[in-house]
């Protein structure tokens, strides 16, 4: 594995030898995590195994071919890398919905794909319990199998941390090609390594992830309404501010204060950047406390709670607590990319609807497993703005952009609004396809918003009580294409898309 | 006095030429044999041809018996270096040039001594510093601190309005109640050591010993208006203005601060590095800029960009739009006794502070420091009176000091009195003593 750049000619600039067989492994492990599922099918004694069995099997054949075919062939470049973790996840997206199809849980391939990718980029959008444009009726959350169930709330566990950084952690796989997959699937950079090695960082990551999960699976097992399945798949779903419940009535269902309080809680943890975690517990807690996308979050949540429940008492007749209940569980929800429910938020009064219509353009810290934009692009981009202002009373001032103590290089500015402008161009594009289904204003411009920001529930038709199986066939594979866009940050998967990319 | 001073950078250039023509024997040694030629064919002194960084140069510049070896090359680590090895090889006393802050600070990984120099001199930071205190006092032409800041030697313009012009230094010393000592008065760029029957008149600049809590009422009386310093310009990111920009932050005063520098990549490392500055990208002479950028309202205006030419332009323009104090640095200290002349308020030099920093620890026995003053030809000794001095137990004005010497202040044990006629001097007191440069050696021999 270990070569030198210097020994190996450089005949191209996409190694498809290496893609395949990187790939290969990738696919292999798919079928590993199909496994998982077959335990929780013969503890409830139920026939799903059988669809998992045959899912993990071709999984692991295809992925056996491709890997013994290729080997490890050289390190991953560049190019190889973006290539590499877009067909990865779409990869892991079509085998994760093989069990939905092979079992008949859902009668289309279409519908299976769009809750598996739902469920990896973590968006939480469901095509459960509604009946398609084509006219066929979807099961219930609460009849599926309890297997089935569970691999839906494991894909929001895998997706949520990534795939590739959990390979990257387990298998010693990766030369220093690694790191291209790392920071291409995550939105951490080089920069954000907390250990030499990348394997290491990658390590420490899912570390701190699987103990929060532990701590939030026990915090909501204690709870009597809660059995220990219910806990599990609600640990994994808060932990990768995915969404998915195991019941029709999402969390509002179990009525509970503390389970609310809890899962408010561990949504806005899932929101940090887990490299804080890690540096927490190395004792650097003044670079913690000092962190400014984490003080911009603090403080954002704390006003946007502040804001939705003052509204909900003032405007929508909510007594004190219930507008705070309420008001945070959504306000978190909506920010950190979960999408649970707990109260139907489409009935709210027009104030407190479109303030937490605004936190559908947020997303919470960059290292955490939320989708959306992300606090520190907002942060850099209204200091931007502030610093343009500046700009004009004093035209020939430097003003370099801080953030913290940290300078913001004018290219990474320039990156972050391309990002930005980008982002906005594709939720207008999304919204333009959506309606051209026939879709209203408000549930057009919100099915668009929510798969790209990877939230879940949006508003009309697509509102906290409603899901998104009416869309027709097309209008499904484009919104789990956006889904996926969101999820690895526009440019890992939209520089395919470009003519550069393919030049020699 | 054995001296190898390495590094025949400007500052080594000045600190060879200085210490040579002070009778010093001193080496000095670079790899540059173009301007060593040009200093040996100036000064009385040998010069060695070589690295500073190489053993055998330095023993073939003689640091094995130098009573000090002074590393003056413009680049910290080889001076370091070159002090370490000096040391090792057996040179007494070493003193380096360091730049970067960070190896004197309190948690140095490493010390100075551990590395074998005795003293670190930081021309630039010591420059920076005298500029600190000209802004500060901003009516001031000098500030010098003295025996740890219990007193202060000012230099101070006598204005037409000020209500002691016309008088004589012993009807002042009488009527006012607090105590100063007119060390100095520079009339036409003559120098005047002065007695108690010399009149102070307008257009004077009074060179002062006093306390630093009686300055304002000095300033007042000189016919100053003590106005507060609120916007400070610094044209120039050189090296002593960044020095300059630092400690203005670091005062926490309410001054607005702004820099300007015309290169693009370190005005953004500087803007970077402070965050209390603004700093703008352009010419400093640039009118529209300056302008724009409140010139008018400015209260000082330093130049230190590394152009001196540039530096007397830009402040005698922004003393034309209205500052009311500027101050610029000088390369060629020859220049600095013109300064007042040509209407710059105060003006700074980096080669003499690095002499004066030198000076306090070259010259030995019971000379403490001398200090060289802008725009006068004068010296300010510290010495200690000896146990045979003539002047000795008696009162000041009963002894006759050598010509174009005085008193200035008297420091025993921790308490430091401002000297008047009456003073009576005690074996084993530090005394401040003011003197034409005629008559330094005299005024030693006097007091020992």
């Amino acid at each position: 594995m270990i070569s030198s750049p210097l020994k190996r000619p450089y005949t191209s600039v996409i190694n498809w030898g290496t893609i395949l067989g990187v790939l290969g492994a990738f696919t292999f492990f798919i079928g590993l995590a199909l496994l998982l599922p077959i335990v929780i099918a013969f503890i409830y004694d139920e026939d799903a195994w059988k669809g998992f069995a045959i899912s993990a099997g071709i999984a692991m054949f295809a992925g056996g071919v491709l890997y013994s075919a290729f080997g490890q062939k050289g390190e991953v470049q560049l190019r190889d890398g973006f290539i590499l973790v877009t067909v990865t996840w779409i990869f892991l997206s079509s085998f994760g919905a093989l069990p939905y199809y092979l079992e008949g849980t859902l009668p289309t391939y279409t519908d299976a794909f769009f809750e598996t990718i739902s469920g990896l980029t973590t968006t939480g959008a469901t095509i459960l319990g509604g009946t398609t444009f084509e006219g066929i009726q979807n099961p219930d959350i609460d009849q599926m199998p309890k297997s089935i169930l569970f691999w839906r709330s494991l894909t929001h566990w895998l997706g949520g941390m990534g795939f590739i950084v959990l390979s990257i952690a387990i298998l010693p796989l990766l030369g220093t090609g690694g790191m291209q997959l790392f920071s291409a699937e995550s939105s951490l950079s080089g920069s954000d390594k907390i250990t030499p090695r990348f394997q290491e960082t990658a390590k420490y990551l899912w570390f701190f992830y699987l103990g929060l999960t532990v701590l939030h699976y026990f915090t909501l097992w204690v709870h009597p309404s809660m059995d220990w399945f219910d806990a599990l798949n609600h640990a994994f779903s808060t932990l990768a501010t995915g969404g998915f419940s195991t019941h029709n009535d999402s969390v509002g269902g179990f009525g509970s204060v503390y389970i609310d309080v809890v899962i408010t809680l561990f949504m806005f943890l899932a929101g940090v950047n887990f490299v804080l975690y890690f540096r927490l517990i190395r004792g650097e807690h003044k670079m913690v406390f000092n962190n400014p996308e984490l003080k911009f979050y603090t403080l954002f949540t704390l006003l946007f709670i502040a804001l939705i429940s003052a509204t909900l008492w003032l405007q929508s007749g909510y007594n004190i607590g219930d507008a705070l209940r309420y008001g945070s569980f959504q306000t978190l929800a909506i920010l950190t990319t979960t999408g649970y429910g707990t109260d139907d938020y489409m009935l709210w009064a027009p104030l407190p609807l479109v303030l937490l219509a605004v936190l559908f353009f947020t997303g919470a810290c960059t290292g955490s497993t939320s989708g959306g934009i992300k606090m520190v692009r907002w942060l850099i981009i209204v200091r931007d703005i502030f610093l343009e202002l500046k700009q004009r009373v004093h035209p020939n001032a430097v003003l370099p952009l801080r953030i913290g103590e940290l300078i913001i290089k004018p290219a990474q500015v320039r990156t972050i609004l391309a990002f930005l402008l980008f982002y906005i161009f594709i939720f207008l594009a999304g919204s333009a396809v959506m309606a051209m289904f026939g879709f209203d204003l408000v549930s057009s411009f919100g099915a668009s918003i929510a798969c790209l920001g990877n939230i879940g529930p949006a508003f009309g038709a697509f509102g906290p009580v409603e899901n998104y199986a009416e869309v027709p066939v097309v209008g499904k594979w484009i919104l789990s294409f956006m889904m996926l866009l969101g999820r690895l940050e526009l440019f890992t998967v939209l520089i395919l898309f470009t003519r550069v990319f393919w030049k020699k | 006095m054995k001296i190898t001073i390495i590094g025949a950078g400007e500052i080594g250039q000045y600190l060879a030429g200085m210490l040579a023509t002070e009778k010093k024997d001193v080496t000095l040694l670079d790899r540059d044999a173009e301007s060593l030629n040009n200093v040996s064919s100036r000064y009385d002194l040998l010069t060695v041809c070589g690295s500073a960084t190489s053993p055998k140069s330095l023993l073939k510049a003689g640091v094995r018996d130098a009573d000090l070896v002074i590393a003056a090359t413009d680049v910290d680590e080889v001076n370091i270096l070159a002090s370490m090895m000096s040391k090792r090889l057996g040179a007494k006393k070493t003193i380096a040039r360091v730049r970067n802050p960070e190896y004197t600070e309190s948690d140095a990984p490493v010390t100075p001594s551990e590395l074998g120099i005795d003293i670190i001199i930081q021309p630039e930071m010591s420059t920076a510093n005298e500029v600190l205190q000209l802004v500060k006092r901003a009516d001031a032409t000098d500030v010098i601190e003295l025996a740890n800041g219990q007193i202060q030697l000012i230099g101070l313009k006598i204005e037409k309005d000020s209500e002691i012009s016309g008088e004589t230094l012993d009807s002042m010393s009488s009527e006012l109640e607090f105590n100063f000592r007119v060390v100095a008065i520079l009339r036409g760029g003559r120098t005047i050591i002065p007695s108690g029957t010399d009149k102070v008149v307008k257009n004077d600049t009074i060179f002062v010993i006093i306390k630093p809590e009686n300055v304002d009422k000095l300033v007042r009386i000189s016919g100053h208006h003590n106005r507060e310093i609120k916007n400070v310009m610094i044209a120039g990111g050189s090296p002593v203005g960044e020095n300059v920009m630092k400690l203005m932050s670091r005062e926490k005063r309410d001054w607005q601060i702004k820099l300007i520098d015309s290169d693009p990549e370190r005005s953004y490392r500087l803007a970077s590095e402070n965050k209390n500055v603004l700093v703008l990208q352009g010419e400093p002479d640039d009118v529209n800029l300056l302008a724009s950028e409140g010139i008018m309202d400015t209260d000082v205006f330093i130049s230190v960009t590394d152009d001196e030419e540039s530096n007397i332009v830009n402040c005698l323009m922004a003393k034309h739009l209205g500052v009311r104090k500027t101050i610029a640095l000088l390369s060629k200290s020859s220049l600095i006794p013109l300064s007042q002349t040509i209407g710059l308020d105060a003006a700074v030099n980096t080669k003499l502070s690095a002499s004066n920093e030198i000076h306090r620890h070259v010259l030995q026995g019971k000379v403490y420091s001398v200090t060289g003053l802008h725009g006068i030809s004068a010296e300010l000794l510290e010495l200690e009176v000896g146990t045979h001095c003539r002047a000795a137990n008696k009162p000041l004005y009963k002894s006759t000091l050598p010509f174009g010497s005085i008193v200035g202040a008297i420091i025993n044990e921790n308490e430091v009195e401002i000297a008047t006629g009456k003073s009576v001097l005690q074996s084993g007191d530090r005394i401040m003593v003011f003197s034409v440069p005629q008559s330094v050696e005299k005024v030693s021999g006097y007091f020992q």
